[in-house]
């Protein structure tokens, strides 16, 4: 039997929502940035180390530097949150503090994973200067284009859900 | 005689003629200041010179103005192609619909004289069938001769989109990205609308047509291909309460196999409802 859960990626424009979408979908990777409007849905579906099957419906939305201004509608019935930033980009984890708290404060229960993509455009040391933010609160440093940890987040993410 | 009544007599006549005249040129006078000055003589002396001007005016238009106002018109209309397309589309639009259901009204008016010109027993109890079920006859006629089939059914939990069971008689779309998108469309629709307890009820899609039947925690969302109409609309909307009320309860909602072979064996009767 399968159980079907719901996954939202949240974080600021550009920041390789879609990317990690595609990689763990469909192990693609493309250089081309096409920005997404409104929500695109996708499915996978993954065995879990305790033999059950698991749908994850994953909810791409559309970037904001707030997630409240995304479609309070869209987020409602989620199983579980992927908050996405760009590490090579400090505009877009400036403010993650805040946005994980917001998070926490409106879905109190619902698992959210903060997910530090683009690794492959930084080097070991320029993360660790920022270590003060991100050790705290990071859980996977992921790249869409190389596709390092991109399975792990959602695999591991499935298993917290069932 | 005197020399003084002599005189008066020669004045007399030498002077009547002039004080006459000088009479009838202040008469003259005044007429014309009142004819002037006011506003009613003048205009009854006036207005009908006027009308007749612009009455000469008006004829001529076409000769004299015609062709330079015609020369205009093309020249504006050539260099803003754009913007009397703008304006000109949504009264096309219109127009076209309405000729559209006017054409519609026609035709269906024509098979209502038909069929009231035919009779047979089958359409006898047509008739009473329609009716009773208070839709046309003619609607009843169509209805009948189309070919509506649902071809999925999918119960999804609002707000989270996943798919709480599922019927369909050839698999060919995944119910659960179906499902995600619908309810995204859903609370996209319902949230620009701004209108609270408002619910899409439809989707059309080419061929198929998205029945959407609303309930407090779920919606159950019907794909049906051929003629959908009020009357087949009626026909959905009974037979999914009926199914909802005998078969769904919020323990049901939560096993999906239980729900789904519920679902299949309900509605695998009812190919056309």
């Amino acid at each position: 039997m399968t159980t079907s859960k719901k996954i939202v990626l949240l974080g600021h424009f550009g920041v390789g929502k879609s990317s990690l979408i595609r990689r763990f979908v469909e192990n693609t990777f493309s250089e081309d940035y096409k920005v997404t409007i409104g929500v695109h849905i996708s499915k996978k579906t993954i065995d879990t180390p305790d033999k059950k099957t698991i749908s994850l419906i994953i909810w791409d939305l559309e970037g904001h530097d707030d997630v409240e201004k995304n479609r309070a509608s869209y987020l409602m019935g989620t199983h579980g949150f992927i908050y996405v930033f760009d590490a090579s980009r400090p505009v877009t984890f400036e403010n993650l503090e805040d946005q994980l708290l917001i998070l926490k404060t409106k879905y109190p229960n619902i698992p959210v994973k903060v997910v530090a993509n683009k690794t492959d455009l930084v080097k070991k040391t320029e993360i660790n200067q920022y270590n003060d933010i991100f050790k705290p609160l990071v859980d996977f440093y992921t790249s869409a284009k190389t596709g390092s940890k991109v399975d792990l987040l959602f695999s591991k993410l499935a298993n917290e859900l069932i | 005689m005197t020399q003084e009544e002599k005189l008066s007599i020669i004045k007399e006549i030498l002077l009547t003629d002039e004080r006459e005249f000088s009479a009838s040129i202040d008469q003259k006078l005044q007429t014309l200041e009142d004819t002037i000055n006011k506003r009613k003589n003048l205009a009854e002396k006036i207005d009908p010179l006027i009308n007749d001007k612009i009455e000469r005016f008006v004829k001529d238009i076409p000769k004299t103005l015609g062709p330079s106002i015609t020369q205009a018109l093309k020249e504006e209309i050539k260099n803003s192609q754009d913007a009397v397309v703008e304006a000109l589309f949504p009264i096309l639009g219109k127009m076209v619909k309405r000729f559209v259901q006017h054409e519609m009204k026609l035709l269906s008016e024509k098979i209502n004289n038909q069929l009231n010109k035919a009779f047979s027993f089958k359409r006898f109890f047509g008739r009473t069938k329609s009716k009773i079920k208070g839709v046309k006859d003619a609607d009843l006629i169509l209805q009948e001769s189309s070919n509506t089939n649902i071809e999925q059914i999918i119960i999804i939990e609002k707000g989270s989109g996943i798919v709480l069971a599922e019927h369909s008689k050839t698999k060919t779309i995944d119910e659960d990205m179906v499902a995600g998108m619908l309810t995204a469309i859903k609370s996209f629709v319902e949230d620009a609308f701004k209108k609270e307890k408002q619910d899409l009820q439809y989707i059309e899609y080419e061929l198929y047509h998205i029945h959407l039947q609303n309930f407090s925690s779920y919606y159950i969302a019907v794909i049906v291909s051929g003629a959908y109409n009020v009357l087949y609309k009626d026909l959905l909307e009974n037979r999914l309460l009926d199914f909802a009320s005998k078969h769904i309860t919020s323990q049901a909602l939560k096993d999906k196999i239980k729900l789904t072979q519920k679902t299949q064996d309900y509605f695998k009767k009812y190919d056309n409802i």
